[in-house]
């Protein structure tokens, strides 16, 4: 769970019993809110507080830059790669064009002059793919006809999002090396679902009605609201607007499939724009597998399911999880997040049946695992207050195909709440807080300050509005999951399908941190997303 | 030029520049030579020659090219002496592809299961090699030699996507054992077929794939070091 709100943690189990107690005849299976229409208007969305404007557009030229990949390419004395075959050469105008042609054989007995393309004022001489393009170019630039002439240098496509608050604000995917990993694969994940498993997402529009009890919080009471018409939209930034096509088998497991799983909370929407928030379309944030698809699973209450009416044992479950997790496997996801988890006794590896164990979980993780779904789980958020051990974290060690993820902040150092651990596997951007924009990861989700009207005073209190979007910095290791789910989604688009092999690229191309080789706090070390798509060649 | 119309050209080329006096005497026989018999103090014998190489890295070459075998082509100097019965040969051969290349795609192996990552790589192999060895003049016109030697061994590596420093260019030696015989089909022209093997290392092994199958447990570990390998050659032989 994000630290952003661990501050709310209390006052939500607060709101929670009180609610419980305020709601107590509420029958356990009714629906906690009438959704009175499919449709409703689009998000506000509102701009983060930072913006900068300047930005590298993925230009013809980088496309270009790609397409000269396909060429034989040598490494020239200059140290620097050329295409091999061709020299480019801007001879003088008064020079006529059979001097031209001896002047290109006496600097290479098979050159030929091209025909000159549209917009070029040099030529390109043709020569033997075997000879030295740099020793050539050399050898005409020592005729006075020639201006210049150079090899065909090769340019590297850099991708690097127009998104606005990328460059400002995202030094979490930098620090994975996602711009080298796009350039790999810009397709980033296309063919792959991953599920997030969360407290929903806001993936479509709706109109809800909802009576608004008293409640009481922190021993204050707030009033009765009535029977309130609440907008919701989509997060225009993960789904487009109308959601058509990304989000794929949504499902409430809250509710059984009762309800849509729309997130009330934010963190779910949050997660799931780290995994997938649309990029390169000159708007917001970016995400590292931006083109995946989606399946929402909400499994997590927010603090508005509890006010709408969820009955807090009902959410945020072993069984849900385990169903979640199950739903997924057979709905199509390949990758699965889960950014959640609580403590559990340490000796769960030994026997899974003691108290506090989630033998359930475990199953439905190993079933996943099963059917070629790679599962990343946060490591948990308790270093600070005791360090336990987190679950399903602790499970995704003990399985293959299954990783626990802590979190590091913008220097690469352990994040002061990321939780450690044998259990640790692998780490990954998670904010290291404060007062800086830079400790946090920034995505387009829900805005607090029109859904979380409860921590107002009560004379403003007022019904939420969930059709606001802003651009929210959180913290915790539940960001940083998302990451490695992200990259995750790549690696399977590029044809590591095995999640046992998922989990091994991520673990031998990680930048190990701290103590050498794995270790607590980091793991195997922080992800590299450039390296596991990468791969390895012959000798590197 | 295609490897088959370069040696044409040679073997007219050479052919026709038969010295006189030699001429003379092979229009003095009768259509029966004794090639070892006829075989001067000294030879010079330029050869053309084509090989098929069995790598034995077999594990590395699947993984990233899907073949475990190529095909080279080269040509070089023999000098024989002591008439025929010793010799030595400087040749240097190229890879009988598209660019004199190699090309596969890297990949990711996990638990021995090779995932082919769709990022083009190309290799070259660029051996100059040199070989002395004994030529036993135990018939006339079919003589078999075995040899040894040592080669330098210039290997390439580019990458899609790839950082220059990701890049290889490495040149390192290696030595050679090779058996053979040499078929005398005219005092001037001759066929050679030999076994070659390569030993090459301190190319492969050190990173990539091929380090990662050089590090298991396996008999076959120890060949992944290595860039060498078991080569049927042919080779086309002009002079005494």
């Amino acid at each position: 769970m994000p630290r952003f709100r661990a501050r709310t943690i209390a006052a939500t189990l607060g709101v929670a019993a009180a609610l419980v107690l305020t709601l107590r005849g509420q029958a356990p299976d009714a629906r906690p809110f009438l959704q009175i229409a499919d449709i409703g208007l689009p998000a506000v969305e509102e701009g983060g507080a930072v913006w900068n404007e300047s930005h590298v557009p993925w230009t013809s030229q980088a496309r270009a830059g790609r397409a000269a990949g396909v060429e034989l390419v040598r490494a020239g004395v200059s140290g620097r790669s050329y295409a091999t075959g061709k020299v480019i050469v801007r001879f003088r105008d008064e020079v006529a064009a059979e001097e031209r042609r001896s002047i290109v054989r006496q600097a290479s007995s098979t050159g030929e002059i091209a025909t000159r393309r549209p917009y070029a004022d040099f030529d390109i001489v043709r020569i033997n793919p075997g000879e030295d393009a740099e020793a050539v170019a050399a050898g005409l630039n020592l005729r006075p006809q020639v201006l210049y002439a150079q090899a065909a240098y090769r340019v590297h496509a850099t991708f690097v999002p127009n998104d606005p608050q990328y460059a400002d604000l995202q030094w979490n995917l930098r620090l994975v090396n996602m711009e080298k990993a796009w350039d790999i694969q810009p397709q980033a994940g296309s063919s792959i679902t991953v599920a997030v498993i969360d407290t929903g997402v806001a993936y479509r529009n709706a109109t809800f009605s909802v009576n608004l009890r008293s409640f009481t919080h922190a021993g204050i009471r707030y009033p009765a609201l009535g029977v309130q018409t609440i907008p919701y939209a989509a997060a225009p930034q993960l789904v487009g607007g109308s959601g058509s096509g990304r989000v794929v088998a949504p499902y409430d497991v809250i509710s059984s499939g009762g309800n849509s799983p729309f997130d009330f909370d934010g963190h779910g929407t949050h997660v799931s724009g780290t995994i997938g928030q649309l990029t390169n379309d000159g708007i917001g944030t970016a995400g590292v597998a931006f083109n995946v698809k989606l399946m929402p699973l909400k499994v997590l209450c927010g603090d508005w399911d509890i006010l709408f009416g969820t009955p807090a044992a009902r959410c945020s479950t072993d069984d849900q999880v385990a169903l979640a997790i199950r739903y997924a496997a057979d709905n199509g996801a390949k990758v699965i997040n889960m950014s959640l988890g609580r403590t559990s006794p340490s000796t769960c590896a030994a026997n899974r049946n003691a108290p506090g164990c989630a033998p359930a979980v475990e199953d439905a993780m190993n079933y996943a695992v099963s059917k070629g779904v790679f599962i990343a789980v946060s490591a948990g958020n308790d270093f600070d207050r005791g360090n336990p051990t987190e679950t399903p974290a602790e499970i995704a060690s003990r399985i293959k195909g299954a990783v626990s993820v802590a979190a590091v902040d913008l220097s690469k150092n352990h994040a002061r709440y990321s939780s450690s651990g044998s259990w640790v596997e692998l780490a990954a951007p998670g904010g290291g807080g404060g007062n800086d924009d830079l400790g946090y990861i920034w995505q387009q989700t829900l805005d607090f300050r029109f859904v979380n009207t409860f921590d107002l005073p009560v004379a403003q209190y007022r019904a939420p509005r969930f059709d606001v979007m802003a651009y929210i910095g959180y913290d915790g290791t539940s960001m940083a999951a998302p990451h490695v789910v992200g990259v995750a989604a790549m690696l399977m688009q590029q044809g590591i399908t095995d999640p046992a092999a998922v989990e091994d690229a991520l673990e031998k191309t990680a930048i190990d941190l701290g103590a050498s080789g794995r270790d607590d706090l980091f793991g195997f070390g922080l992800i590299d997303a450039r390296n596991a798509l990468f791969g390895k060649g012959m000798t590197k | 030029m295609k490897p088959a119309i370069a040696l044409v050209i040679a073997l007219g080329a050479l052919t026709a520049a038969s010295p006189a006096s030699a001429q003379a005497r092979a229009a003095g026989a009768t259509g029966l030579f004794d090639a070892t018999g006829d075989a001067p103090m000294i030879s010079l014998r330029p050869f053309l020659d084509v090989s098929n190489e069995k790598f034995l890295a077999v594990k590395t070459f699947d993984a990233i090219f899907g073949e475990t075998s190529a095909q080279f082509w080269g040509g070089g100097l023999q000098v024989t002496g002591w008439h025929g019965r010793v010799y030595g040969e400087l040749g240097a051969s190229r890879l009988m592809k598209k660019n004199e290349q190699l090309v596969g795609q890297r990949v990711f192996v996990s638990d021995g299961k090779v995932y082919k990552l769709g990022i083009a790589l190309r290799s070259t192999v660029k051996p100059v090699e040199f070989t002395a060895g004994y030529r036993f003049n135990a018939h006339p016109r079919i003589i078999p030699y075995v040899g040894a030697g040592f080669g330098s061994y210039r290997y390439t590596e580019q990458s899609d996507f790839a950082d220059d420093s990701e890049n290889v260019d490495v040149t390192k030696r290696g030595g050679i054992f090779h058996a053979g015989v040499e078929l005398r089909a005219h005092r001037w022209i001759g066929a050679a077929i030999d076994a070659q093997y390569t030993h090459i290392p301190g190319i492969l092994g050190n990173g990539g794939v091929s380090q990662q199958f050089a590090q298991e447990s396996t008999t076959q570990a120890k060949k992944e070091r290595d860039l060498g390998g078991w080569a049927a050659r042919l080779k086309v032989v002009v002079g005494r």
